[in-house]
């Protein structure tokens, strides 16, 4: 049976680290070999997740219980769905935990996945309980921000209404393109509306490479979903990703025209 | 602590709680309410369009969310949507990001619940950037601009997507 402790330190003589997510080690000890192994803790100095990180890494450490001080209401949730017993409130170095274990002074040694299975079937109520309990938990966190959202988008198509893209191009291709993919950005929504949009753009002689520029930020860039996608995947990666896509849209555009150009005779 | 205390404490723990960004976009309403009221109705309505488009995906997104917290591991998502799952991660993005309807905020709870349990920053940008294919407006799309341009557009709408794929990777290559 293998057996989770944070620690301070990599060794059984360390002190059992104060939060199980924050740890710089966990210390795997196998029961019946008596052998350790100390995994550096990935989430050790994360600003945010860190009892998630830990939590993986005693999934991938495939443990069958955790030994810790204080450990996050959540990754307490997590690890019982996983069958893992927990035991918390515990001080002492890592070697005096693991022999009071062993002796069963915390909790049944004997208590591994095997004796938990019969909570663990496809219609056990506890379990879809559970899970239903954590998924309306990280559903609802998003709801306000979605909420905005979706008010943000109907602000902008009411005071800002797409008859207004005409008048931003003007003739010149590059700087049109450019446009196209600003307007692109800036607009959210059904992107059939930018099929309509980039159609009548062209009847009024935009070029093809402004309205591509337009349609492709339209669905790749959204400054206005950008407050809650940084919510749900952090402040980097959603300025990096849009910003990465903002400046995709420019030789994707070209590229199609040209290629179309060059395949079927179409002047752009 | 008197009574207007307790209401400004009370006030500041539900702003935080429901988040600045909402009460911001409020406050526009209530703006654009006495500047508009005409533009602020359609504004109005809009969103209620727009909910009602993306009320089916976020179904979708509650019904994967509750399946994945009831079967499937974090080691298990990390496994298929990690680092360690290279190609055959960017693959699978590619293939949902393609498949998945509605409005892409509704995929954000989603997208957020993986990155949590271990799936890296690239799939999810692929899976992101895949949902410019639009599977079921194709044909819209055809009779617009044509075939030709259509087909040209999605090829490199998926090519941009591996190119993005491998940009986020390499930026956030030491988290």
């Amino acid at each position: 049976m293998k057996i989770a402790v944070p620690a301070q330190a990599p060794n059984l003589e360390s002190a059992v680290s104060r939060r199980f997510g924050t740890a710089p080690y966990l210390i795997v000890a196998d029961t019946a070999t008596g052998a350790f192994e100390a995994v550096p803790n990935p989430g050790a100095s994360a600003a945010r997740g860190a009892g998630m990180q830990a939590l993986v890494l005693a999934l991938n450490e495939d443990v069958q219980a955790v030994l810790t001080r204080h450990c996050s209401p959540t990754v307490v949730e997590h690890l019982k769905a996983h069958d893992i017993q927990i035991v918390s409130g515990l001080t002492g170095t890592v070697g005096e935990l693991l022999a009071r274990y062993k002796r069963g002074e915390l909790g049944p040694a004997n208590v591994g996945r095997a004796g938990a299975q019969e909570t663990m079937g496809l219609f056990a109520k506890t379990a879809w309980q559970a899970a239903m309990r954590q998924s309306c938990k990280e559903f609802g966190s998003m709801l306000p921000i979605l909420a905005g959202v979706v008010l943000l988008v109907g602000l902008l198509r009411g005071f800002v209404p797409a008859a207004m893209l005409g008048r931003i191009f003007s003739g010149r291709v590059w700087r049109d393109t450019l446009c196209g993919a600003c307007a692109g950005s800036l607009f959210a929504g059904n992107p059939v509306n930018s099929y309509v949009i980039g159609a009548e753009l062209l009847k009024q002689g935009v070029s093809l490479f402004a309205v591509t520029a337009l349609i492709l930020a339209w669905v790749t860039v959204g400054l206005v979903q950008l407050p809650a996608e940084m919510a749900a995947l952090g402040r980097k990666f959603a300025v990096l990703r849009n910003a990465a896509c903002f400046v995709l849209a420019l030789p994707l555009a070209v590229g199609t025209v040209l290629l179309l150009h060059w395949l079927s005779g179409f002047a752009p | 602590m008197n009574a207007n205390h307790v209401a400004n404490h009370k006030g500041r723990r539900l702003l935080k709680r429901v988040g600045f960004f909402p009460a911001f976009v409020l406050a526009l309403y209530g703006i654009g309410g006495i500047v508009s009221p005409d533009k602020t109705v359609v504004a109005l309505r809009t969103s209620a369009n727009v909910l009602r488009t993306m009320s089916l995906p976020l179904v979708l997104v509650f019904a994967v969310m509750l399946l994945l917290n009831r079967f499937v591991r974090p080691a298990r998502i990390t496994g298929l949507l990690g680092r360690s799952a290279g190609w055959k991660a960017i693959l699978m993005a590619t293939g949902a990001g393609i498949l998945s309807v509605g409005p892409v905020f509704a995929w954000y709870p989603l997208m957020r619940k993986l990155k949590q349990e271990g799936a890296d920053q690239a799939p999810i940008a692929v899976f992101l950037y895949n949902r410019a294919v639009k599977l079921p407006i194709l044909p819209v799309m055809v009779k617009y601009f044509g075939w030709a341009y259509v087909g040209i557009l999605t090829l490199l709408t998926v090519l941009g997507s591996l190119v993005l794929g491998c940009a986020m990777r390499l930026v956030f290559r030491n988290r």
